[in-house]
């Protein structure tokens, strides 16, 4: 017997100039599963939620509930029809209280006061009943992000919704966090509630969802129950080719340590403590060391003093035999290749070319160069070398500003610009983020190929799967301190979730006591 | 053609220029319609003075007076594209100044304050060192390049404070805008050179002609009898050339337009940025002093030197001039001239109609104005043009388009 579909969207189409952002899409929500929406950046996923939020309205194609036609023209309407979603990035006003926030725009009044007891009780009711732990009158400024996800959650349940999106909801949480968003997950569903579940996370979708949808560069793939499919056929599904999901590498083969930080400390622009408190370590010639942890807890700051963006506060940085604690930014980069965190901010000026980019510290080596005046010629060269060797793919080849770039290959000329600078030491921070499976493999790659070559490779990442895959040496960062080390062979996703929280800590002082 | 006009208009200097022609061509109807309302509403001007009105806003360059009928006579007159020129020499070297700190994503409202920084340098050196024992043309060089350092130790001044305590630069430049107009009249008030050989000059300091400095005019008087044009509008080309070249394809250029357009980028890049803050303010300082020097230097300006009380125009004009050359330095040649030409037609409004000059200070408000939004003009021009495309691809299917409709129905 075929389930009661609840949402039915029926041969979507959305149109944006110059390309189909949604070809005929269909999409069916049936009453109390959780269905998984999945698909590269770029594929659709976005303009789909949009058009079902009225925010688009769709050249072609309907849209169902319960099987009649409604038609969205806003928001407000979605969420009369009790649609309602968790942003990847929270919508929540930080200075109100986590009950404000969640009655925001539903508020229950009488003769224009607010009835702030009722609607407590109505929110404490629902907190218990799902066991969503929430403190009702701390400001969300001051809470967790899990937390802040949870009031998200509530928002929806407290509006009586019982159409439920999660728009990459796993990005921000620890594992521990995760696994218990699944089983809220499931227990709305048990409900009789509809969950669509927007994700990129081949495991949570395993996990949590009863069938999947993949859309790919605007098209409908396909739509499987997750119990006849595996992780690799929806990767493949997703990306349009067989993927390599598992980074085939040899064992590490370290050598000297190329980078060394002695009660290395940075202080912080949030609060007055440091966001980088005494960490020692060491990463070897041919090693890739991976920092993980919760965004938040220092590795930024870690990476900003590393580089020289930011200035250190104590303790002392060795590259390749020489001090740098204090050296300039320019120095640091005489044996250093940096992938930053922010493209957008520090990776790219975004008005300037392509080839303009990839020169960005080399402008005045002598091959560039003479007597001041840029040799256009040879940056040309130099650019079209690198835009064949990493594929960095653009409309214009080196001419092309790199704003008008996607993400996935101004990453690329990044990595590129970075790598072929051929320094002892990689600090890749967040490499991968925002993109796609067949990028992500890609420069996986290329850090595993730069390792093979003797070079000593630094990989901060917020996503456990990289850094299980790619690393050889596991550090876990917990409030701007190293509070553990771990083999990636001997750990588990389970265990560094609980260092990462902060639930457990060893003692590393007599560090390298479990170096390979 | 019509495809050949809409690839032109893709590009991006192609907005560029058409926003600022866009933004020319408002200003100027803006003006029209006030000589019109003006003229129509004052029974002493009448309609036929505002057609006169209107055709000297329009073309005052090209006015050669009035014929014994009375009437206004068109042509080419030298003294007056001669005087263009002459007036355009600072403008185009402040407006350079403006747009090198643009360049480097900083607002050098400063320029009025290194003007007269470089102006107190230069008629100092100028008047000082007698030609007897000198010879001029050194004297002359020596007043131009201490009119260039003044102005750029001027314009250093906030570039520091934004470099090591990040302070706004829009606000340290006002102040020390007020800072040098004090501090000139602070001089010239005590100082041998107030004109005191002149009835009722003593406001004014000595003309450099006195001296015997003077810049050459090299067969420009030839060119152009009776206007006060030298070769200070050559310099100010070749300045402007000067400038293009250093920001397209010098190391230094790509530095500091590197660090105009993204900080973070390019001291994660290892680019000092610091430097470049101070280093941008020197050099947008020293040409707002070189526009001062030249002006002066002619020999035959005179500065007011109780400065205190209102700040010299040429520096603030600096920025529409900018603006509307979208801080090309080429482009500021042309948007220079043409900003000193409307001077020129204020000035045969005085003289020839019943109007004063004043309306055209009316018109450069409303083209600074406009100006401004040159970049949302650009935005409305890529917006038209973005609008059409798609619906130039939906021609061959106008289902599409019917279905829309019957959805709404």
């Amino acid at each position: 017997m075929e389930a009661e579909n609840v949402i039915e969207m029926l041969h979507i189409t959305k149109e944006f100039p110059g390309i189909i952002a949604n070809d005929d899409i269909t999409l069916q929500l049936r009453r109390g599963e959780i269905h998984a929406l999945l698909g590269e950046n770029g594929a659709g996923k976005s303009t789909l939620m949009s058009v079902l939020f009225g925010l688009y309205q769709p050249e072609a194609g309907v849209i169902k509930k319960n099987g009649e036609v409604v038609k969205i023209n806003d928001p407000n309407d979605a969420t009369a029809l009790g649609i309602g979603m968790v942003h990847q990035h929270f919508k929540l006003i930080s200075v109100f209280t986590v009950l404000d926030n969640i009655i925001l725009g539903a508020e229950t009044t009488k003769a224009g006061f607010l009835r702030r007891k009722e609607a407590r009780a109505k929110v404490e009711a629902l907190s218990q009943r799902y066991g969503l732990k929430v403190d009702l009158d701390a400001k969300v400024e001051d809470i967790t992000v899990g937390m802040q996800q949870r009031v998200e959650i509530l928002k929806m349940l407290y509006r009586d919704n019982e159409i439920l999106i999660f728009d990459e909801p796993t990005a921000v949480l620890t594992p521990q966090e995760i696994d218990e968003l699944m089983t809220t997950m499931k227990e709305f569903a048990k409900e009789g509630k509809s969950i669509l579940f927007i994700s990129h996370k081949l495991n949570e979708i395993m996990a949590v969802s009863d069938r999947v949808t993949v859309l790919r560069k605007g098209k409908h793939i396909g739509t499987v129950d997750t119990k006849d499919t595996d992780k690799q056929a929806l990767s493949d599904m997703m990306v349009g080719r067989s993927v390599q999901l598992e980074v085939h590498k040899e064992p590490a083969k370290p050598g000297e340590a190329v980078l060394s930080l002695r009660d290395f400390c940075v202080p912080s622009r949030a609060h007055k403590r440091n966001a980088v408190d005494h960490v020692s370590f060491d990463v070897r010639a041919g090693e890739i060391l991976c920092v993980a942890g919760i965004d938040g807890n220092g590795q930024t700051e870690l990476v900003y003093g590393l580089t020289g963006l930011e200035k250190c506060a104590g303790g002392t940085v060795t590259l390749c035999g020489e001090d740098i604690s204090h050296a300039s930014i320019r120095r640091r980069g005489a044996n250093m290749s940096h992938i930053p965190e922010d493209r957008h901010k520090h990776g790219l000026v975004l008005d300037f070319t392509l080839e303009q980019n990839l020169v960005l510290q080399r402008y005045r080596e002598k091959q560039f160069q003479t007597n001041g005046f840029i040799n256009r010629g040879a940056v040309r060269e130099y650019a079209q070398r690198l835009i064949g060797q990493y594929d960095v793919r653009s409309g214009r080849g080196p001419a092309t500003v790199a704003r008008s770039m996607s993400g996935g290959n101004q990453q690329k000329a990044i990595i590129a610009r970075e790598l072929d600078r051929e320094k002892p030491l990689v600090v890749a921070v967040q490499p991968t983020r925002g993109l796609d499976v067949g990028a992500i493999e890609y420069i996986h790659r290329q850090l595993v190929a730069e390792r093979d070559k003797g070079r000593a490779v630094l990989l901060v990442s917020l996503e456990l799967d990289e850094v299980m895959n790619l690393s050889d040496r596991i550090l876990v960062m917990y409030e701007g301190q190293i509070v553990g080390e771990f083999d990636p062979k001997r750990t588990d996703v389970q265990e560094l979730g609980l260092y990462m929280a902060g639930a457990k800590r060893m003692d590393i002082s007599g560090k390298e006591e479990k170096g390979a | 053609m019509r495809e050949k006009w809409s690839a032109l208009m893709e590009k991006d200097g192609a907005k560029a220029v058409a926003a600022s022609l866009i933004s020319i061509l408002i200003g100027l109807l803006v003006g029209c319609a006030i000589v019109a309302v003006s003229g129509l509403t004052n029974a002493a001007l009448g309609p036929s003075s505002v057609w006169d009105g209107i055709r000297l806003v329009l073309g005052g360059i090209l006015s050669t007076g009035r014929d014994a009928a009375g009437n206004l006579t068109f042509g080419f007159n030298p003294a007056n594209v001669g005087n263009m020129l002459f007036r355009a020499t600072p403008l185009i070297l402040t407006g350079l100044s403006v747009a090198v700190a643009f360049k480097t994503g900083l607002f050098n409202i400063g320029a009025p304050g290194q003007y007269l920084m470089g102006t107190a340098a230069t008629l100092t050196v100028a008047l000082s060192i007698p030609t007897t024992s000198v010879p001029a043309p050194a004297v002359w060089l020596l007043a131009f390049l201490s009119g260039i350092l003044a102005g750029a130790l001027w314009g250093a001044i906030p570039g520091l404070l934004k470099a090591l305590l990040n302070i706004n630069e829009v606000l340290a430049c006002i102040m020390t805008n007020w800072i040098a107009a004090n501090l000139v009249t602070w001089i010239f008030d005590g100082s041998i050179w107030r004109n005191m050989e002149e009835n009722g000059k003593t406001g004014y300091v000595y003309k450099t002609a006195r001296n015997g400095v003077e810049t050459a005019k090299w067969g420009l008087d030839a060119v152009f009898p009776g206007s006060q044009v030298n070769w200070g509008i050559i310099i100010a080309v070749v300045l402007a050339v000067a400038v293009y070249v250093f920001i397209a394809k010098t190391t230094i250029g790509y530095e500091l337009v590197s660090c105009g357009s993204n900080r973070h980028a390019a001291r994660y890049a290892g680019i000092n940025d610091k430097r470049n803050i101070v280093l941008s303010m020197a050099i947008a300082g020293g040409l707002a002093g070189a526009a001062a020097s030249l002006y002066y230097l002619s020999g035959n300006t005179e500065f007011y030197w109780s400065t205190y009380q209102a700040l010299p125009a040429v520096g603030f004009n600096g920025i529409p001039v900018a603006l509307l050359a979208a801080s090309n330095p080429i482009a500021i040649i042309f948007t220079g001239c043409f900003m000193s030409m409307l001077n020129i037609a204020g000035q045969q409004l005085t003289n020839l109609t019943g109007y004063n000059e004043y309306i055209t200070d009316v018109i450069i408000a409303a083209i600074v104005y406009l100006s401004a939004f040159s970049l949302v003009i650009k935005m409305l021009i890529g917006g038209r043009r973005k609008r059409k495309a798609p619906a130039a691809d939906s021609g061959p299917v106008p289902a599409a388009g019917t279905e829309k409709g019957g959805g709404d129905a």
